[in-house]
Order: C-alpha cells, then structure tokens, then sequence
C-alpha cells in the first residue's frame, strides 16, 4: 500500500513535470531557445488566477483568464524582449530570459506579496475510495494527468499535421530558408512563444491546485522540469510527457524509501547517466552525420 | 558550425544547457560571497573607548536575520515586526538609559548562504552592537561561529536547536531564547507515555537539528511506542511519500517537529491519503490562526471549517491570543495598538515581543555603561530571575546557555487551548520532569510596560 500511494504520488509529481517539460519543449521546437523564465511567467499568471478566485470567480474563469494572460505574456515578450537583442550569439536571448526570471519574481512579490496562500483544486484533492481503503491519487490528480496528456496531443497534432505546425518547426529549423520559402518568421516565432506560454500558464495552474502559492513556489519545479525535458530530448512532446512521468516515480520512490534529501541529488544522478549513455535525450530520432 | 547537421547541433544544445546551468549557479555563489571583506572602521577607536561598537551616547544599534520571503516566511515573517513595535514603545518612552534602539532586519529567506552575507552586512558595514532574535535552525547554524570570534552578543536565537545555549564554553556570546527542542520532546514524550501507553506513534521531522532534538527528547521516554520516522527536506513541498510511510506503518498518533508550511502540507497531504491520525505539532510549526489561513481555500469540501487544527496537541510556553484577559497579553495589545501598523495581533507578534522585552530587560540589568562584554555577564548572572511572560523560567548561567525551562501541553480547539498538563520544566540529557513551582507563570508585567533599571 505504501508502494502504491508512493507511485500513485509519483504519477501526479511526474504530470506537473511533464507539463512544464511540454512547454520548454514548445517553445524550443519553434523558437531554438531555452526559456528559464518559463517558471516565473507561469507563477505570475498562477497568481493572478488567485486573485480572481479570492475576488469570488470560478477556478474555470480564473483558469481561462490565466491561460489567456500567458497567450498575452509570451507573445509580449517575444515582440518586446527576446526580438529586440542581439541574436547572432545563441546565448544572448537565453541570458535574457534568466534577467526575466529575476525581474518577475521581484515584480511579483511587490505586486501579489510574497505570502503563502492556498490555491484551490478544480475538483476534491482527497483520494478515491475504494472498498474502505483510499488511494493516493483523487479527482483533481486524475484531471491534472489528462489536461496534460491532451495537451501533449493537441502539440503533437499541432507539429506534425498542420500547415501551422510546420510554418513553425521551418522558422526555427532555419530562418533565411523559411523566410525564402515565404513563412513570415517573425510571427511565427511570436505564436511560438505565446503559446509556449500557455501550456506553461497550465502547468502553473495544475502545479498550484491543492497546494501553496508565492512567488517561488515553481522554483523547484525549474530543475526537475528542465531534467524532464532533456530526458525527452526536449525536441519531442511525447518525449518530455514520459521523461516527466519518470523522473516523478523515481524522485517519489528516492523520497519515501531512500531519503528526501537525497531528491535533487537523484535528479541529478539521473540527468548525468542520461546525457553520459544517450546525450540527445531518450527520444531523440537517429542522428545522421555528414560526412 | 554551419557545416554541422542541424540535428547534431541540437544534441550539443541540449548539453550545453548543463554547463549553463551550472555557470548561473557559480555566478550567484560569487555574488553571495562579495558580501564578505568589506572594510571594516572601528568606532570604538573613533570616539576614543569610550563606548561600545553600534552603542552611542543616544542609540543602540541592533541586527536580526528573518526569513521575510520563502517557505519558512509564514508566521515567521510576522516576528520582526512584533519586536519592532515593542522597541518603538520602548523608544517612546524615553529609551533605555535615554538611547534610542535602532532595530535593523534583513531578509535571509531561510537560506543559510544569505544568512551569511546578511550577518556580515550587519557586523561589519552595520556595526550593530548585538545580534537579536537571528531566526532558524539551519540558518543561524551558518553565523554562529561567525559572530562569536566578533565577539558579538547573539542573543536569543529564534530557534530551539541544543547548539545555541548547551556548549558557553564553545559560544560565550550565543544564548537561546525558547524552550529548546530536546526538553518539548521529553515533556510530550512523558505526556504520551502517561495518558497513551497504547498509541502507535509516527515522528514527522524536520531533516536537521529541529527534527533530530526533538527526536532525541521524544524517543527518551517512548521509544518502543515509535513505528515510524519520516524526514521532510525543507523546500522540497511534496511530502506525499512521508505521509504514505506514516500512514502504511500503522501509526495513530504523528508528532511533527516541522515549520507552520509544512504543518499545512502534512496536513493537506495525509486528507488526500484519507489518513486520520491524532497529531501533535511542536510550538513552532502549531499556529492554528496562521495554518487556518493556509488552508483558507480548502476550508469548503476538503478541510473542515473553522479551526483546521481543532483536536491537535501543542505545547505552550508564553501566553498567546487565546488568552486575552492574560495582563501580558493586554500590553502586547496595547503595544501593537499603538505602533499603528496593520494586521492583527498574531502569537508571532508576541513571541517577537516576548524577545523584545527580555532584551530590554537585559539592557536594563546591565545598567548604563553598556558593553558586549558586560551584557553577557550580566545575562549569565540574573538571567535566571529575569521574570517576563515566559510560563517558566530561563536557564541562563556561566555554564548553560539554554533559554526557558518549559514548556505545557495543551489540545487546540479553534483558536483556543485547553491544558491538558500544568507547566512542566527540565533540562536536556537525563534531568527530571517536574512542575513548575517558581510561580513564573504568575508575572505580571511592571506598570509601565517596560522593565525597571537594574
């Protein structure tokens, strides 16, 4: 019983990563670039979630609201910040985007205060029932770990059967190609952060559901994303959803049996042997060399 | 890299992203570290011996470190600023020895390596005069040696680790406050052995000194009742796999030796387990007003109404709100009425007063020539008699630095207490449990508010 409510705790762990794994890998697979402010984004839109429930909305609106102010969000930093420097280095926008991670945690405290506050579950967070024992997994789980498997649809959808999809992958796949085939790049790589940010607003909010919020409180969630991510390849949605899923069981089994202080050292363990015996992640394609 | 397959260079992507990863981290070590070094002016030189460092002829000049942000700031941010509104009554009313206390916080957010940086910050650039009320376990831990080779009066930490108070040989500067962790253990320990022979008992803790302290008192007198215990990392906020051990080990009674967010999470965590133990928190992690609000949007459906903690066991060691007739109680009212900030008066307003005014009490006693020096003797010497709200007495002396003698175990019932023990007092290691009969508890405040000149 143990064993199970320890993975069933693993399996919703493994979901909130492999959610924000789907947005670093949306917004890598469009733009080519990694986006450490993804957390902070997704906490600010999180917040603002709260303050509609506190002012008496319904989690639904105050979901909607902030699944559409991360649409706003990513766009507006794309077309105002990450376009605007210099980009014949790679690292310059990434660099950017660590600045962002500061400058919104601060805004945050300021704006929201830096107090824990309780965020409300879209259904009950106590386990189902079943013959007289309870399991450790309850409706609000179960509608964690669909929204982001039907997310991971809609995105594998969105990239492999759509002229959008494709627009997107070939203005990240090489601009001047892109542009000489008549994608106007520009927008594209703005779509492409804007709805990065929506998936990462999604996973603020199935983060936040039956837990604490404050400004840091995806903090922890940055790392064991990023591993999820790149346990993908973080080039595939598929990918990130089960890099996510395993990185959870494992970090939930090292916490219950072996010690919680060893869950970042495991992370990273796990990170290390992973880019030590298949450096492009476990769902990488073949590569091909030229030669 | 043009020539490179796109694809390949994606790999070498996805590994750089370790190396930066790392470089952001070493970038905000060394920032961290800048703090050390800086130039240091002896003001004692300056005005020639005649006064202390962060004393002069109108001021003194104090330091604190509390967790304003992060998972420890609930509760505990509210400290700092109940202290404040007692040094400013106390500055109302001509001072101490006509000087003005200057009171300065610095937000460490319950991480060790800001401790540091903001302890350095406030010896060396500061100079404050003495460190009072430093907050947390694994934080102060980082300072006290620190502060010591200064030579700088470190009093009243705000945690109840041994560290602080049992070794004066060690830190002659550094002295407790509250009761420690190891004599709650003992006393809840002796209660469950007492009036629970029959209890399955499950320890949720802290991993450091909080949890192993209080381990070490509890295990005393109940060892053989313990079937479980769990760890929780503070910071990491899922404690899923804890309370799954707890709940599979049978046990029917959790004592939790943790901070008041994670009272909130084992608390949350164990409704989703359908897991309904008896609980007792340690002082510390107990406050039902502050874990109420946590659990405010869960108050409907999930978590019962009202008092999210009625029916759980606590310890007590000053009065608090739930006992508004209690003359301590009314000052600190009055006190926190007059300083005219907002929000309530909360029983972290008034433990951060309770610290004020034992530090006062120390200046007080330790008369108008002030000196570092001179206060820690002066602590060593009275501070057993000191008197104050504490239900107990402190243990001060040459050879204990340790703070109040004990503590009393009571059941929370909204955001009333029922005593379930009188006040009990011990010591750490093998000292006797005994009540209290000092008459400590019976202490009124002076007329004034502020303690008399010694």
């Amino acid at each position: 019983m143990q064993l199970l409510n320890t993975l069933l705790s693993g399996l919703t762990l493994g979901a909130v990563y492999a959610a924000f794994a789907l947005a670093l890998v949306l917004i890598w697979r469009s733009t080519r670039i990694v986006n450490f402010a993804q957390a902070p984004m997704a906490m600010v839109t999180t917040l603002l979630a709260l303050e509609l429930i506190d002012a008496g909305y319904s989690y639904w609106v105050a979901g909607a609201v902030a699944l559409f102010a991360g649409l706003v969000l990513g766009a507006a930093v794309e077309f105002l910040l990450i376009r605007r420097v210099d980009q014949s280095s790679e690292i310059n926008p990434v660099i950017l985007t660590l600045g962002l991670f500061v400058a919104l945690h601060a805004a945050a405290a300021i704006i929201f205060s830096s107090q824990f506050r309780s965020f409300p579950a879209p259904f009950s967070i106590r386990g189902l029932e079943v013959g007289g024992t309870t399991f450790g997994i309850g409706p609000a789980d179960l509608f964690a770990i669909g929204a982001v498997v039907v997310t991971m649809g809609l995105l594998v959808l969105l990239f492999r059967f759509t002229d959008v999809g494709l627009k997107m992958r070939a203005s990240a796949f090489n601009q001047e190609v892109a542009k000489l085939l008549g994608v106007r790049v520009g927008s594209m790589l703005t779509l492409g952060w804007a709805l990065a940010a929506v998936v990462g607003s999604l996973s603020g909010l199935l983060i936040a559901g039956g837990g604490l919020v404050h400004p840091g409180y995806m903090d922890p969630v940055v790392v064991y994303g990023f591993v999820a991510a790149v346990l993908g390849g973080l080039d595939s949605p598929v990918g990130a959803v089960v890099g996510g899923l395993v990185l959870g069981l494992s970090l939930s089994l090292v916490s219950g049996y072996v010690g919680s202080q060893l869950v970042p050292l495991a992370a990273l363990v796990i990170l290390m042997l992973l880019l030590t015996l298949k450096p492009a992640g476990l769902f990488s394609q073949a590569q091909a060399r030229r030669v | 890299m043009t020539h490179l397959d796109p694809r390949r260079r994606r790999g070498a992507r996805a590994v750089r992203l370790g190396s930066l990863t790392a470089a952001a981290t070493a970038l905000t070590l060394g920032l961290a570290a800048c703090g050390a070094g800086a130039d240091r002016e002896s003001s004692t030189e300056e005005s020639g011996g005649a006064t202390e460092t962060g004393v002069t002829e109108d001021s003194i000049k104090i330091g604190a470190h509390f967790p304003l942000t992060g998972v420890a700031a609930p509760g505990y941010s509210e400290i700092p600023t109940g202290a404040k509104a007692y040094f400013d009554y106390v500055n109302e009313n001509g001072g101490v020895y006509d000087r003005q206390i200057e009171y300065l916080v610095e937000d460490d957010g319950y991480n060790p390596s800001n401790t540091s940086r903001v302890t350095d910050q406030l010896v060396l650039e500061d100079e404050i005069f003495a460190m009072v009320g430093g907050l947390g376990t694994p934080t102060h831990s980082a300072v006290i040696d620190f502060l010591n080779q200064e030579q700088v009066p470190d009093m009243f930490v705000s945690s109840g680790a041994l560290a602080w108070g049992e070794d004066p040989e060690t830190n002659p500067y550094t002295f407790s406050w509250q009761p420690d962790y190891e004599i709650e253990g003992k006393i809840i320990g002796q209660y469950i052995a007492e009036n629970m022979p029959d209890a399955k008992v499950g320890l949720f803790l802290q991993d450091d000194d909080f949890g192993d302290d209080g381990e070490a008192g509890v295990r005393q007198y109940i060892d053989d009742q313990i079937v479980e215990s769990v760890r929780y990392t503070s910071g990491n906020t899922d404690v899923g796999p804890q309370i799954a051990a707890l709940q599979a080990s049978g046990a029917d009674l959790v004592l939790g030796f943790n901070v008041p967010s994670y009272t909130a999470l084992s608390q949350l965590t164990a409704q989703q387990l359908g897991y309904e133990p008896d609980w007792y928190y340690s002082n510390v992690g107990s406050d039902p007003a502050l874990v109420g609000s946590l659990l405010e949007q869960f108050s409907e459906g999930a978590v019962d109404g009202g008092g999210a903690l009625d029916g759980v066991m606590t310890s007590e060691y000053i009065p608090g709100t739930d006992q508004p007739d209690d003359p301590w109680v009314q000052l600190w009212q009055e006190v926190w009425d007059a300083s005219g900030e907002e929000g309530e008066l909360t029983n972290y307003r008034i433990y951060g007063m309770s610290q004020a005014y034992a530090f006062t009490q120390a200046l007080m006693a330790t008369g108008p020539d002030l000196t570092r020096d001179g206060l820690v003797e002066t602590v060593e010497e009275i501070g057993a008699d000191l008197g104050g709200p504490p239900l107990a007495p402190f243990r001060f002396s040459a050879d204990s630095h340790m703070g109040i003698s004990g503590v009393r175990i009571v059941e929370l019932q909204g955001n009333d207490t029922e005593e379930l023990t009188p006040v009990l007092v011990t010591d750490i290691g093998d000292a006797p449990i005994e009540e209290e009969s000092s008459g400590s508890a019976d202490d009124a405040p002076p007329e004034s508010g502020i303690p008399e000149e010694g």
